[in-house]
């Protein structure tokens, strides 16, 4: 999932300082997960702006925030709270803002997150990024362990000689990707494997941004 | 004869450092570039060592020639992405420039521009088969190059990594991709490199030991805690501890000294690569205490 932090509550308010009132978007998906957008927060949200003065016209919990028509269509009924509103507050992620920011053209939409990563849930609120969307994924290679991700120089083929006890030059917080990845295949009995290849060097033209997808097969005319 | 021919003959190899300096007054690093030369069979420039912005490497190799010394480039992915690597390496090779060490690189939250973003668009073994690929004409993309390189290439290896495991699966590694030499990280346990190698001998290339200088118990402890991949063993720091404050720097350089000449006389590895970090002056001192001169 997209892994957002609430953004301080003062450098929101500067942020908004020229508007009085706002719509809130909040999002039942990743950011209710991440503890950002969900009921609750939208809830919160709302209070905490009253506190400060400012009309909260109406809002809503998007079920996909980051899914432009589906946000679209839930938001057709709140039509009159939303032409009240000065600004769209959306409290999702980067993707959630900017689907709003298409919906609204003529009013400004601000973010109340920070978007950090893709990232696991290993416990209640507690995330870690595995993956970097590199478009080419290697995990095939690498025993299930991402290098790219996993060490801060995502390198290909093997520890750096700042691997200190397992642990990486970078923090003694990360065990170092290329241990883990050593420990990983010696355990699947593929250390011979690991020790054969050699990984080209990465196409990074396969992250190339902003990078879209067509899914779906278009059908014949 | 150079680096590469005393590589290949019997001799046993010596090569030295020089840290580019920080802003434009290069006097100093001069002066240490004359105490070295003629002493020395080569000197490594270091490339923004520590992620620590300096004088590139490339300019102060070229220095080096003009004052007679042989220069092995340090060439680490950190800062450059694989055109300006290329880019550099057949600019380094026009300018006379023909030793490489090729290298990860210190990550830059090391260094002294935390913020900056770190390349390493390729990495040590992947850069090893780049210069193979320019010595056969070649770009990384398949291109024809117009001349080729004549690079003599090198890398680095951990011996007492822990775990250790992983890093000879690089080391290997790099030696097919062609790596024809190595500089150790410092060592200090000349019997458990002893072990390492016999190991290493089973591949055809040449090894050069790390050598570093313990200036006294204190920094060998400091190594022992904060530096990856070096062991100081107790015996040592028992040995600077008990030469007193005074006394400490001289039992350092008597062990580097010491080592150096158990390990050309033993025939343990090709030659040494003594890092004098700030101590350019003592080299000559090391060199001749380990009757090198
Ligand atoms: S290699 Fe790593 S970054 Fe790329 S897709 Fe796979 S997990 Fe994600
Ligand atoms: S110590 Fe390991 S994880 Fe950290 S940068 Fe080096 S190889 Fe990557």
């Amino acid at each position: 999932m997209i892994i957002t932090k609430k953004k301080d509550f003062q450098e929101l308010m500067e942020n908004i300082k020229n508007y009085k009132s706002f719509f809130l978007i909040g999002c039942s998906e990743c950011a209710a997960l991440c503890g950002t957008g969900g009921e609750p927060e939208v809830k919160a949200m709302k209070e905490a702006l009253e506190a400060e003065g400012k009309i909260v016209t109406g809002g809503i919990v998007a079920k996909t925030g980051c899914q432009v028509l589906g946000t679209k269509t839930e938001l057709k009924k709140y039509k009159e709270e939303m032409d009240k509103a000065e600004c769209i507050l959306v409290m999702s992620c980067g993707a959630g803002t900017q689907a709003a920011v298409e919906i609204f053209e003529d009013k400004p939409v601000y973010p109340t997150n920070d978007s950090l990563f893709l990232g696991n849930m290993t416990r209640f609120q507690m995330f870690d990024e595995r993956c970097s969307l590199c478009g080419e994924c290697i995990l095939d290679k690498t025993g299930g362990i991402c290098p790219i991700t996993a060490c801060p120089k995502g390198l290909l083929n093997g520890p750096c000689g700042g691997c200190k006890d397992g642990h990486c030059e970078v923090s003694p917080d990360i065990k170092c990707a290329w241990v883990r990845i050593y420990e990983r295949m010696k355990r699947l009995d593929k250390l011979q494997e690991l020790c054969e290849m050699t990984l080209e060097a990465k196409d990074w033209s396969a992250s190339q941004k902003p990078r879209s997808l067509v899914a779906r097969e278009e059908k014949k005319r | 004869m150079s680096f590469k021919d005393a590589l290949d003959s019997v001799r046993f190899v010596v090569t030295a450092e020089v840290g580019p300096p920080k802003g434009t007054d290069i006097k100093e690093m001069i002066h240490h570039m004359e105490l070295l030369k003629g002493r020395v069979d080569a000197v490594n420039v270091t490339d923004n060592q520590s992620a620590v912005m300096r004088i590139c490497s490339l300019s102060v190799c070229k220095i080096a020639l003009e004052h007679g010394l042989e220069p092995i480039l340090q060439m680490t992915c950190r800062d450059r992405n694989r055109i300006a690597l290329q880019s550099d390496l057949l600019g380094a090779n026009v300018l006379g420039i023909k030793n490489l060490l090729c290298m990860t690189g210190d990550h830059v939250s090391a260094g002294d521009h935390k913020g900056a973003k770190p390349v390493y668009d390729v990495e040590s073994v992947q850069l090893l088969r780049i210069v193979d690929g320019l010595n056969n004409g070649k770009d990384m993309a398949g291109n024809e190059l117009k001349g080729a390189t004549d690079f003599f290439q090198g890398a680095v290896v951990t011996p007492e990594a822990n775990p250790v495991e992983p890093q000879l699966i690089k080391f290997e590694k790099k030696v097919r991709a062609g790596a024809r030499f190595f500089q150790t990280q410092a060592i200090y346990d000349i019997e458990k490199f002893r072990g390492f190698m016999e190991y290493a001998r089973k591949f055809s290339v040449k090894i050069l030991a790390g050598i570093v200088v313990l200036k006294g118990a204190g920094m060998a402890n400091f190594i022992n805690n904060n530096v990856p991949g070096i062991r100081v063993p107790q015996g040592l720091i028992d040995e600077l501890k008990a030469a007193g404050k005074e006394k400490a720097l001289d039992t350092g350089l008597n062990i580097a000294a010491r080592h150096i000449r158990q390990l050309k006389e033993d025939g343990i590895s090709d030659g040494v690569h003594i890092m004098a970090i700030g101590m350019e002056d003592k080299v000559p001192v090391i060199m001749q205490r380990a009757g090198l001169l």
